[in-house]
């Protein structure tokens, strides 16, 4: 690790300023990727600004036909939510699985989703469930948020406060763990909300997260389990490392979209 | 389990090592620290295969901080033409494997080492040497290393009269081989592979080295031998043994992976160089390049058998991985392959084989799980085409005593027949089994080891017991020797503190492997506490003024033999030990033996899998090690190793391997990418504790650990192909390759 000045933010704008008088700072949230990234020198920002001091950006917020999950709010409070359990239960399933108990005990679903590593299970479930990610300054729609691997539209000093998710008809998720990293080598989420059908797959795209169109046509006009299944996906622009290659991984999301689609009920 | 009258051998007592490692005050090798500490770090190969014509260290020796550099130069170098054999190593390659010599024989391999004041500048000044390579074309699998156009890894290694990658091979053979083939009804060849795997140890390789001014060595590291670490450091720098005092700390997990040097001579050196404490940790990915994995192998399998299931030949010819140098398991492989068997016509044959991989270490039973792969998946297959139930085709050619096995002994009394007999019976066998579900069954053996041990028994003046012996303790040796001096001396178990001794407090003892510790050691121990017992009972004659004759020993006091001897109250041992003066002084009695008797052990593992047939995963939904142990001194121990060994089993079957790019780099070094199982990928694995007492050992002692690693390979594979009728002979067994040959099955219905 280098060296790097530790600053612990108070408020939103606290970390803000900070961070914008930073010659090269980053947010640190639940650290789960930037530690070891730092230990490994790896990366060399000039300083950390610490958000796990900012109140308003933990938490579950029920909204009714909505529900509203602060930034710094952990994986393992997510898994142990009521109001998700009884409104999106595959959001909990989801973080219920992320890592292992260390990991949930100390990431965070906006380190998550502003990391974007494409083998990271949240980023599956903004996509699939058209989740509004909120900043300081605006509101993404789902689609508009990612960018690629390990990269999305926020700007440097934008920090994400909260995911508002919309409560579907139904939603499952489904995934294919590395054995040995144990992050999703494919992760499938499919939705119902308002109507529409999103299925999105992590894990297996080059350029990260994506969303299925070939499964979603099928499931938007037979939502069963065969119906996914029966969908040849191209392995295009898929990954093939030494766990899997692109042909075995677009096998699995056919599959594990069907077994998606059967947790959804 | 045997009936005993035993009050301690056989219960599960307090663990020794419970919670100092419960409670994270275990010292392990990284822990221990010294005023005035420099940091060491190796600079190593970045070519598979390539010639050093020359190493600059001067700019890394001009960098601030750095304190000493050590290069090839410094140590000792055992010349390749002359054997010079320590255990089952050669020096020759210890000293080429701590630090390349003429040639990087492996993508890791170390060059140089810096000690400096902080890792970081040690780090840095690594990459300041200057090291000139001519680069090779490297051979990392055994077929590159033995295609007739392979690059030649060592010219002074000749096999057949021409330079070679085989560098040596082992062969048994009992009665006519081509006559037995003859005689078989069915006979069954088949070519399988297995893939190298590490250990896994949690705790990386580690130690701290102090050389005082007077030349004198001091070596704190994890190791599964502190005789080991000194002796091998000794040959290496020329310090003489009786300078160099090795403490071992509290291990971190061995599995055989720590039975030789990498660290310790290289800050031993750099210690005497800089006048400072040195201390060097490996990290994980070098563990993973660097330290032994245990071999890949590739084999030739070939049993014959009549119609009733009496196997007439057998055969097996097997290939192993050395890494860089030579020295693969292959005796493990050729020896314990067709043991459990009694074999009229048997041969098996290994090569040793060396390429572009770092050098192997032991591992569990090392070779073993190879040697019975193969062999238990074509005894499956004969079973299927004979229409016998694969126990009961074991059990037709089980050995049993007076047996004369393929590769020499004559078995005495052991208890394999029992291991198929209770597996046959066991519940497991009988349980139903839903849609894509299988099970498989396999034994395996392993020979177990006695060798050299001490011990040292002293009774401290308020009556209590101090052992010490000279074992790291992997497997739950304090434990087990706490229970059986306690049983000896009739006390209770939590008035004897076991202790591991360094080079310096305890004789020579020799490394902790081959399932030979708790074996070796109670040994000693047995004979050290009944010459405790002896002066115990002596000093009572004295004080009651009778014929020491005449005194027995019993529930932790000396009594009267009987009415003759003279009426006397019984003397304790704490009352003895308060009088401990007034005859001889203080009580203690040691022991050093090269102990004999080892016997072998014999296991058989029932595994049930499911098979997801649209992803190609294998759960282990149910698995039952069943192993005659001799005698389970501490059963909870016991079943520990059984369990251990399994789960290795299962990991090394399903998912693990190293994996090399066209470079010849691993490409998966660590635990993100290296597909260890965890706790949840597995079912709990019961056991089932066979004893038939060793009749050589005072307690009835064989050695457990090692065995139940033997059959897990194939016992999961012959499992799969109950499940889904497909043959696996190539490990591991993923799940892309699982759901590729499960298509390839369907399209070809």
């Amino acid at each position: 690790m280098y060296q790097f000045n530790y600053q612990k933010a108070g408020s939103q704008d606290d970390a803000v300023s900070a961070l914008s008088s930073a010659e090269d700072g980053k947010f640190l949230a639940g650290g789960m990727t930037l530690i070891p990234t730092l230990k490994q020198r790896l990366a060399q920002p000039s300083d950390l600004v610490d958000l796990s001091g900012i109140n308003d950006m933990v938490g579950i917020q029920d909204g009714g036909d909505s529900i509203t999950i602060g930034a710094m709010t952990r994986h393992v409070d997510v898994a142990n939510s009521d109001v998700v359990g009884s409104k999106i239960p595959a959001l909990q399933h989801l973080a219920s699985h992320i890592g292992d108990p260390q990991v949930r005990n100390r990431g965070t679903i906006g380190g998550s989703i502003a990391n974007n590593d494409p083998a990271a299970d949240y980023p599956a479930a903004v996509l699939a469930l058209n989740a509004t990610v909120i900043t300081n300054k605006r509101e993404f729609a789902a689609d508009d948020f990612f960018d690629g691997m390990f990269a999305t539209n926020l700007e440097e000093d934008e920090l994400i406060t909260a995911i508002r998710f919309p409560v579907p008809e139904k939603a499952g998720y489904a995934k294919f763990p590395n054995p040995a990293s144990r992050y999703a080598l494919v992760g499938v989420m499919v939705a119902q909300t308002g109507g529409e059908t999103r299925v999105s797959v992590t894990g297996a795209g080059q350029d990260g997260v994506f969303r299925a169109s070939d499964i979603e046509s099928a499931l938007s006009g037979n939502w069963s389990a065969e119906a996914a299944k029966g969908v040849k996906m191209s392995d295009d622009g898929l990954n093939s490392d030494i766990h899997a290659s692109a042909e075995y991984r677009a096998h699995l999301i056919s599959v594990m979209a069907s077994r998606a689609v059967d947790a959804a009920g | 389990m045997s009936e005993t009258t035993n009050k301690w051998i056989g219960q599960n007592t307090i663990r020794p090592d419970g919670a100092p490692k419960v409670t994270g005050s275990a010292a392990f090798a990284a822990d221990t620290n010294m005023p005035g500490m420099i940091w060491g770090s190796v600079l190593r190969s970045p070519h598979a295969h390539a010639r050093i014509k020359s190493i600059d260290t001067s700019k890394a020796e001009a960098h601030p901080g750095v304190k000493a550099v050590v290069t090839a130069a410094d140590i000792v170098d055992f010349p390749v033409d002359t054997p010079f054999p320590l255990g089952i190593q050669d020096m020759r390659w210890m000293c080429r494997n701590v630090m390349a010599r003429e040639k990087a024989l492996f993508h890791g391999h170390p060059v140089a080492a810096v000690a400096a004041t902080s890792e970081a500048i040690a780090a840095e000044a690594c990459k300041l040497i200057e090291v000139d390579y001519e680069v090779l074309p490297h051979a990392i699998e055994i077929d590159d290393a033995l295609a007739p156009d392979a690059p030649i890894l060592h010219d002074f290694i000749e096999f057949e009269g021409k330079p070679s990658n085989i560098a040596g091979t082992l062969e048994h053979t009992k009665g006519d081989i081509e006559a037995g083939f003859a005689e078989a009804d069915v006979i069954i060849e088949r070519d399988f592979t297995t893939r190298p795997v590490h250990q896994g140890y949690i705790e990386p390789h580690a130690c701290l080295v102090s050389v005082a001014a007077d030349g004198k060595a001091t070596i704190w590291s994890s190791s599964q031998g502190q005789f080991m670490v000194r002796a091998m450091t000794g040959l290496l720098t020329g310090i003489p043994q009786s300078d160099i005092r090795a403490i071992p700390a509290e291990i971190g997990g061995g599995f055989g992976g720590k039975t030789i040097v990498y660290l310790e001579p290289l800050a031993t050196i750099l210690s005497k160089k800089s006048g400072r404490p040195v201390k060097m940790v490996m990290t994980r990915e070098e563990v993973m390049r660097a330290s032994g994995p245990t071999s890949g192998s590739k084999s030739t399998i070939k049993i014959g058998a009549k119609k009733d299931g009496t196997i007439t030949a057998a055969e097996g010819i097997y290939w192993l991985q050395a890494g860089g140098l030579p020295g693969s398991p292959i005796r493990g492989a050729v020896g314990c392959a067709l043991a459990p068997y009694d074999i009229p016509n048997g041969r098996t044959f290994g090569y040793d084989v060396v390429s572009n991989r770092s050098k192997v270490a032991a591992y569990r039973a090392p070779g073993a799980p190879i040697g019975a792969f193969g062999i238990e998946c074509v005894l499956d297959e004969i079973a299927e085409e004979l229409g016998m139930d694969p126990l009961d085709l074991r059990l037709k050619n089980a050995a049993k005593e007076g047996t004369q096995a393929v590769h020499g002994p004559t078995y005495p009394l052991m208890g394999y027949v029992e291991s198929l007999e209770a597996a046959k019976a066991h519940d497991h066998y009988k349980a139903p089994l839903g849609p894509n579900q299988g099970r498989g069954v396999a034994s395996g053996f392993w020979f177990n080891a006695g060798g050299e041990s001490s011990a040292q028994v002293n009774i401290t003046e308020d009556g209590n017991v101090v052992v010490t012996t000279g074992h790291p303790d992997i497997g739950g040796s304090r434990a087990g020797i706490a229970n059986i001096c306690a049983e000896l001396l009739g006390i209770d178990y939590r008035r004897v503190s076991v202790l591991i001794g360094d080079t310096a407090t305890i004789g020579f003892s020799n490394l902790t492997g081959g399932s030979r510790v708790l074996f070796a050691s109670s040994i000693v121990v047995t004979e050290s506490t009944n010459n405790v017992i002896g002066t115990l009972c002596a000093l009572a004659a004295k004080i009651w003024d009778i014929d020491p004759e005449a005194v027995i020993w019993e529930d932790g006091e000396a009594r009267p033999a009987g009415a003759n001897a003279g009426q006397f109250p019984p003397l304790t041992l704490e009352e003895l030990a308060a009088r401990a003066n007034e005859s001889g002084g203080p009580i203690g009695a040691g022991a050093q033996i090269n102990t004999t008797g080892a016997e072998g052990g014999f296991g058989t593992h029932i595994c049930d899998v499911e098979v997801d047939p649209e992803l190609g995963t294998v759960q282990v939904l149910r698995y039952t090690v069943l192993q005659d142990v001799g005698r389970a001194v501490h059963p909870s121990y016991v079943e520990g190793q059984m369990q251990g060994g399994a789960v290795q089993a299962i990991g090394w079957a399903l998912n693990e391997e190293y994996i090399y790019n066209k470079n010849g780099h691993v490409d998966n070094p660590g635990f993100l990418d290296y597909r260890m199982p965890v706790a949840s990928d597995m079912p709990m694995i019961d056991t089932h504790i066979i004893e038939i007492p060793n009749p050589k050992h005072p307690q009835g002692v064989r050695g457990v650990g090692e065995v139940p690693l033997v059959p897990g390979l194939a016992a999961v594979r012959n499992a799969i192909h109950d499940a889904v009728g497909v043959r696996f002979n190539d490990l591991p067994m993923s799940p892309p390759v699982v759901l590729d040959a499960l298509d390839m099955a369907e399209a070809a219905e």
